[in-house]
């Protein structure tokens, strides 16, 4: 059968229902193969000169990419985000890890509180912050380094590593860290040989949402690094040069920046979609 | 007493230590911000703590006022909006179908874009003359007919720059309040409607008298998180709003074009204030509205 009984649809209101999936798929993909059209253009298929832009470029090509990828300035961009991003991954990982594992695993007093606190940072307003962190940043010598930049986005990266480490921990069962405790294991070989390797798939998920947190962050890397173009990232190349950039060239840098993101979102997207149904990811 | 209290912080430290380096951390930064926005926001380069006179200053500055009166805006448009496709989306997924997990994935594809990438294909698109949204509502792509006569320069015009980001915002957005609004759905008892129908109950009755109140958790949740995130929007109008402000681009412009950190930080505290007035407002008419529900 292909229609449940959860909300019961009259016959004649399926037709409505059709529509309105064909009208939301459009609606988000619309936008998407805009953005790789534009990326494939031909210059002439942008400067039309007053002609209607086609919605197929006249001549597709990749030139754009092979611009972007010939360019050691480009490479450098990347490898700086590549950089940062797994800098805070490492950082974030370490310290939000064991945190997980007690939060997990022990019900510790005031495990409530620390739990809203940790939303608390989440809650509070990225631009808002970025201002005092930048000035502390440049009262301590951190200003326009990659270190501040890591500090800053392991502090946004937290939060998420600790609530989908507690939901790996807390998924494992008791018994086996109690069988182990029986046969003699102490609390770190515990941790290392029992509940890690069965912790992994969901660590390795915050380690991937918090690389492409990193990826995809702007506020704070453009505040931290302002002014060092060689340190730029990606998103704030892109932001650099959107005024004398032509469009496909921009729109080719947004697919590079979105594509890491989109393949290995999908590859997250249970954990995500737990996290936004508990409110922890925003 | 005390020396128990000293015995359990002992214990407390030895079970749960590995919890200390994250949260000093986590502590640690929300201190200095805390420390450094009160510090910066309520004195001046040339004047002393404690003084509010950047507060005085700000409330009669214009471009204060039309930004925190745009945000209102922003925030009092764009919540429902959000709540709305999202919920459009929830219903749509409601049902088992075939593809039905393609059709949800493909409806997550606006999250996993990096906002700045869709603030900068908004930024082609309304380009000026020469945009794809401009060719189209001028007639160029026939049979879609023609709206305009002249293009529109969207990005030059405060309603159509704030409606273009509220436009991106939103439609970045939209699976977040459709996960939670999906969730609420799936935990409501699918016989509840069939009994309804059963006793008569017609189409919009039972989404008016069934469905909805049991919605209003979910839609709470909804309301309040995108309220919080409306506030404090920052890329998209940043991007393509330019010098028509909302508050989070307003502290981007003191702090960088203007240089003054002292009213950055000013803005900063009154866009926090204005979340906790907001939030705080919304729970307790969203408790009213339950209590009021509940009891007919």
């Amino acid at each position: 059968m292909l229609f449940s009984k959860q909300l019961p649809i009259a016959y004649n209101k399926r037709f409505l229902w059709a529509v309105g999936i064909i009208l939301a798929v459009l609606m988000v993909l619309g936008p998407v193969y805009l953005l790789i059209k534009y990326s494939i253009s031909d210059i002439g298929s942008i400067n039309t000169g007053g002609e209607p832009i086609p919605l197929w470029p006249y001549n597709p090509t990749l030139q754009s990419y092979i611009y972007l990828f010939t360019d050691k300035h480009f490479y450098q961009v990347i490898f700086s985000s590549f950089i940062v991003a797994f800098s805070t991954v490492v950082f974030s990982m370490v310290i939000g890890v064991p945190a997980a594992y007690i939060l997990g695993r022990y019900h510790i007093p005031g495990r409530k509180l620390v739990l809203l606190g940790i939303i608390s940072v989440r809650l509070f307003p990225d631009i808002v912050s970025v201002i005092p962190i930048t000035e502390f940043f440049i009262n301590t010598g951190l200003h326009q380094t990659f270190a501040g930049v890591i500090l800053a986005h392991s502090l946004l990266a937290l939060p998420y590593v600790i609530f989908i480490g507690i939901g790996a921990f807390e998924s494992i069962p008791l018994d086996l860290e109690q069988q182990a405790w029986v046969m003699g294991a102490n609390r770190y070989q515990t941790f290392m040989k029992i509940l890690m390797p069965l912790a992994v798939p969901g660590l390795a998920a915050a380690a991937i949402y918090t690389f492409l947190l990193s990826w995809d962050e702007f506020i704070f890397a453009y505040y931290i690094v302002f002014g060092r173009q060689e340190l730029f990232t990606l998103t704030l190349y892109l932001n650099g040069i959107k005024h004398a950039a032509p469009q496909n060239l921009l729109a080719a840098i947004s697919v590079c920046l979105s594509v890491p993101v989109v393949i290995f979102s999908f590859m997250v997207q249970r954990y995500m979609i737990a996290g936004i149904s508990t409110g922890s990811v925003k | 007493m005390i020396s128990s209290f000293f015995c359990n912080s002992i214990e407390w430290i030895k079970k749960a230590w590995p919890l200390i380096p994250a949260a000093l951390y986590l502590t640690g930064f929300q201190i200095i911000v805390f420390v450094y926005l009160c510090t910066l926001s309520f004195s001046d380069q040339n004047i002393d703590l404690p003084s509010i006179h950047q507060y005085t200053q700000l409330f009669s500055d214009n471009s204060f006022r039309q930004a925190l009166f745009n945000t209102v805006l922003f925030t009092l448009i764009g919540t429902p909006l959000e709540l709305l496709t999202g919920f459009f989306l929830a219903l749509l997924l409601y049902q088992s179908f075939f593809l039905r997990g393609l059709i949800r994935s493909i409806f997550l594809i606006p999250l996993a874009i990096p906002a700045l990438v869709t603030a900068m294909l908004l930024y082609i698109l309304f380009d000026y003359p020469g945009g794809h949204i401009n060719h189209l509502l001028t007639g160029g792509y026939p049979p879609f007919p023609a709206f305009l006569s002249q293009p529109v320069n969207w990005r030059g015009s405060a309603l159509f720059a704030m409606g273009i980001s509220l436009l991106g915002k939103v439609w970045r957005d939209m699976p977040i309040s459709m996960l939670i609004l999906l969730a609420g759905l799936n935990s409501i008892d699918p016989e509840l409607f069939d009994a309804a129908k059963t006793m008569g109950a017609s189409f919009r009755k039972r989404i008016l008298n069934i469905m909805l109140p049991l919605m209003l958790p979910s839609i709470s949740t909804v309301l309040l998180l995108r309220t919080v995130e409306m506030w404090k929007e920052f890329i998209f109008p940043y991007i393509l709003a330019g010098r028509y402000r909302l508050l989070g681009t307003l502290i981007d412009f003191y702090y960088y074009s203007v240089g003054n950190s002292h009213k950055a930080a000013a803005v900063a505290m009154i866009m926090v204030l204005c979340i906790l007035i907001s939030t705080v407002m919304l729970f307790k008419t969203l408790e009213l509205m339950q209590k009021a529900i509940y009891k007919r």
